[in-house]
């Protein structure tokens, strides 16, 4: 009996090691995983582009389960038609991205329509299939001005193509989106449609603005089929000053405590304490009646 | 009664297990020695590696060391709530157990706290905590909680102890000379006199009274340390509530598999009987009972509100931690209740095996409240490689879990050599009550 009672303790003991195995070792095996390669231009305001691939690995079962593909090697191509100018190249990062900046003068070859055909190319290795991803843009000039018309803070955004006379083509039918500089993210302030070649909406007044006042504002079209992914930017001294700032005193969040915190905390701890202190003088009265005792005997 | 005579015969029933070793018991002493040598080295390398060494990452910030810390230090709150109930309320039977409760309760929270240490990536700025406390973090309420809690139950102990360090101060001629001026001076002076005994039973009954209300306070802040946070599965009214009763949920068991191991190594079957493994099992059916209704609470109203984080985590919990969540919450509840329910099934041997199981259960318990809610944070951070964000437990971590455990085993065992795990002096104050021939308490007795 005695031996079969620690039989049971030792099974169970052993089941739950053996159940928790996956508290031990993940395995990771790339079947269970489909390769993700995208591939995008970024126009940015001073005329330079980014060409930008991302390589991510993602489990079939489990898509929060993402494995950037790291240190690849992706080379960045200008095609058309049968021709291949290469661009540059990168590695990519541990995000999985693989990033090069074309300064605004970098020559294109470009279609009849004025088409600039992008090529991401990954050439595989003995583990991992080579990728190769495609787009096809036109160049966008994008304008954003801010002007105050009859004392009205405007935005106002123009955006042209160029065809193969160097004659400017108005953008239409072309979704943009507005916004302003924060601290840890763009706020978006409007969104439109560019309709022959522009877009104007009324500045929102109130907005707060850096040190000096200064507001920056982003034009930005997104993944765009034609156009890709253009950011054009302005700088105006349209913000007001933030009031100062007046430092909170007493909360969860100040340097002090809220003042009922100290009092309770200062309740129980002296009432405990004084507790501790009865109890250590109670200690000494025992140990002194004992002295007391002990002469009393040694004398008898 | 002729209470110095029957002093004598306790000393000298008792003396065995304070003095002579056998061969088993140094096999044993070495064994855990070894355990704890090898804490030790794993400790060395985590000092000079760093925390790389650990599974621990950015995302799952706390493993098992924080759930041997909650554990440990759950089973101290609830040894000292436990204690302080079978003091203060003067329970019949609490002669049998109370030192293996006070022991429990004071060797649990001196391992408990240093698996806390454990965590702290840059033990150098450890003095930072006193120094530049913020009093509004649930962590420096903790520190405070249990530092007072510390120090409570020492003085607890110590005031439980002394009646017996006067007995055998004076009751022990075959003793060596360290030991009996060791008790001398731990006596402090103690002679049973009126006086002396009604002064030390009134400040231990205020102590124990006090000790309920530290465990409660310091379980709380415990739980506030989860809760107070917005992390899913952890932002809960009722985890304050829900520790204590899993923490006595667990006191309870361990305290029964001590009554058992000690029972059956020391022979002391005539002091741990029968009836107090039913009255214990009673216990633990009534707390599992209600761990049990706590844990569907807690569970049944994240998935009924079915908030997206909250749905997550519960899709993690029943997908990769399926088994463990089984065990934790099902058989680990439900395997105690059958047993404790049916009568007929309550020997000690099953009391002592529904107890094994609730506080394995417990113990997974935990890591299912820490782990998976760490896994599936809020805010995405950067650098999320998978094994930054999937968390197991390393050898260092392992190492130095079973060296704690080693730990308090051995600390118990030392603290035994010191004292009987049988209080003497409650033994004479239950027969000068008159109460002995009831419940028959002493060998001499039985003989």
């Amino acid at each position: 009996m005695r031996i079969s009672f620690f039989k049971y303790s030792l099974s169970i003991v052993l089941l739950s090691l053996f159940l928790a195995s996956n508290i031990f070792a993940q395995e990771q095996d790339l079947s269970n995983y489909r390769m993700r390669f995208r591939f995008k231009s970024i126009k940015q305001p001073d005329g330079s582009r980014i060409l930008e691939a991302s390589f991510v690995a993602t489990n079939k079962k489990d898509r929060k389960d993402r494995v950037p593909v790291y240190e690849a090697d992706i080379n960045f191509l200008n095609v058309l038609g049968e021709e291949k100018v290469p661009l540059g190249a990168s590695k990519t990062s541990k995000e999985g991205i693989a990033r090069i900046t074309l300064p605004e003068d970098q020559y294109y070859l470009k279609d009849e329509e004025g088409r600039i055909t992008l090529m991401a190319l990954f050439k595989g290795t003995e583990e991992l299939d080579g990728e190769e991803e495609e787009i096809s843009i036109k160049d966008i000039h994008l304008d954003l001005g801010l002007i105050e018309k009859d004392s009205i803070k405007t935005v106002q955004v123009k955006a042209h193509t160029l065809d193969s006379l160097g004659v400017q083509i108005p953008v239409e039918e072309t979704d943009i989106i507005i916004s302003v500089e924060g601290m840890l993210s763009k706020m978006i302030i409007d969104e439109g449609t560019i309709e022959e070649g522009g877009y104007e909406f009324e500045m929102p007044i109130g907005l707060p603005g850096d040190v000096n006042g200064n507001i920056t504002v982003y034009a930005i079209i997104e993944d765009h089929d034609d156009y890709g992914d253009v950011v054009q930017k302005n700088t105006e001294s349209w913000g007001i000053l933030n009031e100062q700032h007046k430092e909170d005193e007493n909360t969860l969040w100040s340097e002090a405590a809220p003042i009922w915190m100290y009092v309770v905390l200062t309740i129980l701890l002296v009432g405990i304490w004084a507790n501790f202190v009865y109890t250590g003088i109670h200690l000494f009265k025992i140990k002194k009646e004992g002295e007391e005792l002990e002469l009393k005997t040694e004398n008898e | 009664m002729n209470v110095d005579s029957r002093k004598r015969e306790l000393v000298k029933e008792f003396s065995p297990m304070l003095l002579k070793s056998t061969k088993w018991s140094k096999i044993w002493i070495g064994i855990l020695v070894g355990f704890v040598l090898w804490g030790l080295a794993a400790f060395v390398i985590q000092v000079v590696k760093g925390h790389e060494v650990t599974g621990m990452r950015d995302n799952v910030v706390w493993g098992i060391y924080i759930i041997n810390f909650i554990f440990f230090v759950c089973l101290s709150y609830s040894g000292a709530f436990i204690s302080g109930i079978l003091h203060f309320f003067k329970t019949p039977w609490k002669n049998s157990i109370s030192r293996i409760v006070e022991i429990i309760t004071v060797v649990s929270l001196i391992i408990g706290p240093i698996f806390i240490l454990l965590c702290i990536g840059r033990l150098d700025r450890l003095h930072y905590l006193f120094l530049y406390p913020r009093i509004q973090s649930p962590i420096t309420w903790d520190i405070i909680a249990i530092i007072t809690d510390l120090i409570g139950c020492f003085i607890y102990l110590y005031l439980t102890f002394i009646p017996d360090f006067a007995i055998l101060r004076d009751n022990s001629e075959d003793v060596p000379e360290w030991r009996r001026k060791l008790y001398t001076f731990l006596a402090i002076g103690y002679r049973d006199t009126p006086t002396q005994r009604n002064r030390l039973h009134k400040i231990t009954r205020i102590m124990s009274a006090m000790i309920i209300a530290l465990a409660i306070v310091a379980y709380t802040v415990l739980a506030w340390i989860f809760s107070l946070t917005l992390q899913p599965g952890w932002n809960s009214t009722i985890f304050a509530p829900y520790f204590i009763v899993a923490g006595l949920y667990s006191g309870v068991g361990v305290i029964i598999i001590a009554m058992y191991l000690i029972r059956k190594y020391f022979k002391l079957d005539h002091y741990i009987r029968k009836v107090h493994f039913i009255g214990a099992g009673v216990i633990l059916l009534v707390i599992s009972l209600l761990f049990g209704y706590f844990t569907f609470s807690e569970y049944f109203s994240r998935w009924f509100s079915h908030k997206t984080h909250d749905a997550d985590l519960l899709n993690t919990l029943f997908n990769k931690y399926f088994w463990e969540f089984i065990f934790a919450n099902y058989i680990g509840v439900l395997v105690p209740i059958v047993i404790l329910f049916f009568k007929r099934f309550r020997t000690i041997k099953s009391i002592t095996f529904a107890a094994v199981i609730a506080v394995l259960g417990l113990w997974l318990n935990r890591y299912l409240i820490v782990v998976p809610t760490l896994e599936t944070p809020y805010l995405p951070i950067q650098d999320t490689r998978p094994e930054f964000i999937h968390y197991s437990a390393t050898w260092i971590e392992w190492a130095l879990s079973f060296a704690g455990i080693a730990a308090f085993v051995l600390f118990f065992i030392l603290i035994m050599r010191l004292v009987p795990i049988i209080p003497m002096s409650g033994i004479i104050d239950y027969e000068r009550e008159g109460k002995g021939g009831t419940y028959s308490v002493t060998q001499y007795q039985l003989k």
